[in-house]
């Protein structure tokens, strides 16, 4: 089997229309709108759940790279990439069901690929610091954020499924903090590039000031400064985060 | 009447016996993990998803077993050379193209395989002194039994039709003669098929294959306005007909046809089109047409965005050539 693969090798049915995210943002900024879905809305809160349904789909596919791609990686490195695999795949049939509930389908918005090209990183410590801690993170400030405007619309199905969903991603940033030392121990150039790796993800997704700290109904994304710390976030990082939304200009 | 204490195995023959299944059950979580990636229909990628983390589960009790019965924990083993053929063949289907190889050699050969090996080593281990792996040998196979009928569901569905069958039948002979002359996972030749019944406790553990294909296909009919219908369906018969001046009527002003997917695609012959996909962006609409012909086909994606005039193009992209069809 070819170890790892290309990322430009990732499939799909012909029903997604696949297209860069810098691009789906310049023209949706073209058209007069916010360039990530804001909630504001039903229609953006079904373009939010569109956007996350992918994202469980690649975050499937690419902990399933994980479970192949390092057969010499310890044991346990390998159990944990497989349990996420299970996890994420009943998280990619909540999201499908959930954009049903919301009068929506799979492939009614473009998919992005950022999170599938973040899970091609070659190096395994890599991979679980962009993808567990950087990606998973961002889905802890998505999905506690979708748990507070499904109870605040009164959408108790919404609600629930992605309390779950939440509860699922605080256990795989667990899982990236602990293996991102224990891949590292001994080798600090390895650690400081998976770091600086994630460092690069948190930058990118903070989408030009996009995600930031602040009140769930102020900020399209409010940073979970609390759920975050559940996971395992240190106050440093936490904190590191926030500084660098406030400088965060470029999509 | 107390169980026989008369035993069949050894417990270094039993540690054996656990080393060569954990070898194909390792090699077969980390393939299908891989394949999900690769893997264009929906239902099989579930299925995939879903079962890893069982197969995980597998891996781990052989392994934990295995110092239990003098022996180093967490190793696998190939019972001999032609195990890891066997093994090599299964993984070798890796083209986009190729997902029904790929479930008929997990799920329609080595899978069955195992499920027959499994009842057939549980029906021999010794009820007094082998319990722990009874106990994993029972939960195998209670695993083993819902992967296959989920898995044969789904490859019911992808595999409809003449040419998909013959691949099917043809995958299938091989595989199943690489497993014969391999003496199946152990070496010690195959298993009946039909070995005695263990009944077991189902568990719900939702992956249900009937949902997964429900989930693939549940797009339905697409929203798309009529007006915008109606100008697609112009597009893609103009583009069939190699109609220039019918395709320049739909452009956008600014937007030149030279500059569009036309210029790579003019000459070749089509005969037909289908909307594949349609999605939003903003105000603007996407729609994917998939364009065939007698010796090849091509993917398009238009944007579409409503002026007064009515709908225009205001991109339009070749996104594949010769596109890999489901199953």
């Amino acid at each position: 089997m070819d170890r790892p693969i290309a990322y430009d090798k990732l499939a799909r049915e012909e029903r997604f229309v696949r297209m860069r995210a810098r691009e789906v943002a310049e023209l949706k900024v073209a058209q007069g709108l916010p360039p990530f879905p804001d909630l504001s809305s039903g229609e953006s809160i079904k373009e939010r759940v569109h956007g996350i349904m992918v994202g469980e789909l690649q975050a499937m596919e690419g902990a399933g790279r994980s479970v192949c791609d390092f057969p010499d990686a310890p044991w346990d490195f390998t159990m944990d990439m497989a349990r996420q695999v299970w996890d994420e795949s009943r998280h990619v049939e909540i999201y499908l069901r959930l954009l049903e509930h919301l009068d929506g389908y799979a492939g009614e918005y473009p998919e992005t690929t950022i999170l599938w090209r973040c899970a091609c990183a070659e190096d395994a410590a890599a991979r679980v610091a962009g993808v567990n801690r950087g990606l998973e993170g961002l889905a802890c400030d998505v999905f506690n954020q979708l748990v507070h405007i499904a109870r605040k619309i009164g959408d108790p199905i919404l609600e629930r499924a992605v309390d779950f969903v939440l509860a699922d991603e605080i256990t795989h940033v667990r899982m990236g903090s602990k293996w991102l030392t224990k891949l590292t121990e001994g080798d600090a150039e390895r650690r400081r590039k998976a770091i600086e790796f994630q460092e690069s993800i948190d930058e990118r997704f903070n989408l030009g000031g996009v995600r930031r700290e602040g009140d769930h109904e102020a900020v399209s994304i409010s940073i979970a400064t609390d759920v975050r710390r559940m996971a395992g976030f240190t106050e440093e990082e936490i904190e590191r985060l926030i500084k660098t939304t406030q400088r965060s200009q470029v999509y | 009447m107390p169980e026989p204490l008369e035993g069949t195995f050894s417990a270094d023959h039993s540690a054996r016996l656990l080393r060569n299944y954990r070898y194909v059950v390792e090699r077969t979580m980390r393939a299908i993990g891989g394949w999900i990636a690769l893997t264009p229909e929906l239902s099989a990628k579930l299925l995939m998803g879903r079962h890893v983390w069982d197969l995980a589960q597998h891996c781990d009790a052989f392994g934990q077993r295995l110092p239990e019965l003098r022996s180093r924990a967490q190793v696998s083993e190939a019972a001999n050379p032609a195990v890891a053929t066997f093994m090599d063949s299964i993984e070798d289907a890796e083209a986009a193209d190729q997902t029904v190889e790929r479930l008929v050699g997990v799920y329609g050969v080595l899978k069955p395989h195992l499920l027959a090996t499994y009842r057939d080593h549980l029906a021999r281990a010794n009820p007094v002194y082998e319990p722990p792996t009874r106990r994993i040998l029972a939960r195998c196979i209670d695993d083993e039994e819902r992967h296959i009928a989920a898995g044969e569901t789904i490859l019911r569905y992808l595999a409809a039709g003449p040419r998909v069958t013959e691949r099917v039948s043809a995958r299938r002979r091989h595989l199943e003669g690489l497993l014969a002359a391999a003496g199946g996972v152990t070496g010690a030749g195959l298993p009946p098929r039909a070995a005695p019944e263990i009944v077991v406790a189902r568990a719900e553990l939702s992956d249900d294959a009937q949902e997964f294909i429900r989930l693939e296909k549940a797009t339905g009919a697409w929203p798309i306005p009529p007006d915008l219908e109606k100008a697609q369906r112009s597009f893609a018969d103009a583009f069939v007909a190699g109609d220039d001046a019918g395709l320049s009527r739909l452009l956008a002003p600014g937007l030149e046809l030279e500059a569009t997917a036309w210029a790579l695609l003019r000459g070749t012959s089509y005969s037909h089109h289908v909307t594949v996909a349609f999605a939003r962006l903003g105000h603007q609409r996407l729609v994917k047409t998939r364009l065939d012909g007698p010796s090849s086909s091509a993917t398009v994606l238009a944007r579409w965005t409503s002026s007064p005039e009515g709908w225009r193009i205001a991109a339009l992209d070749v996104v594949g050539r010769d596109a890999v069809r489901p199953a």
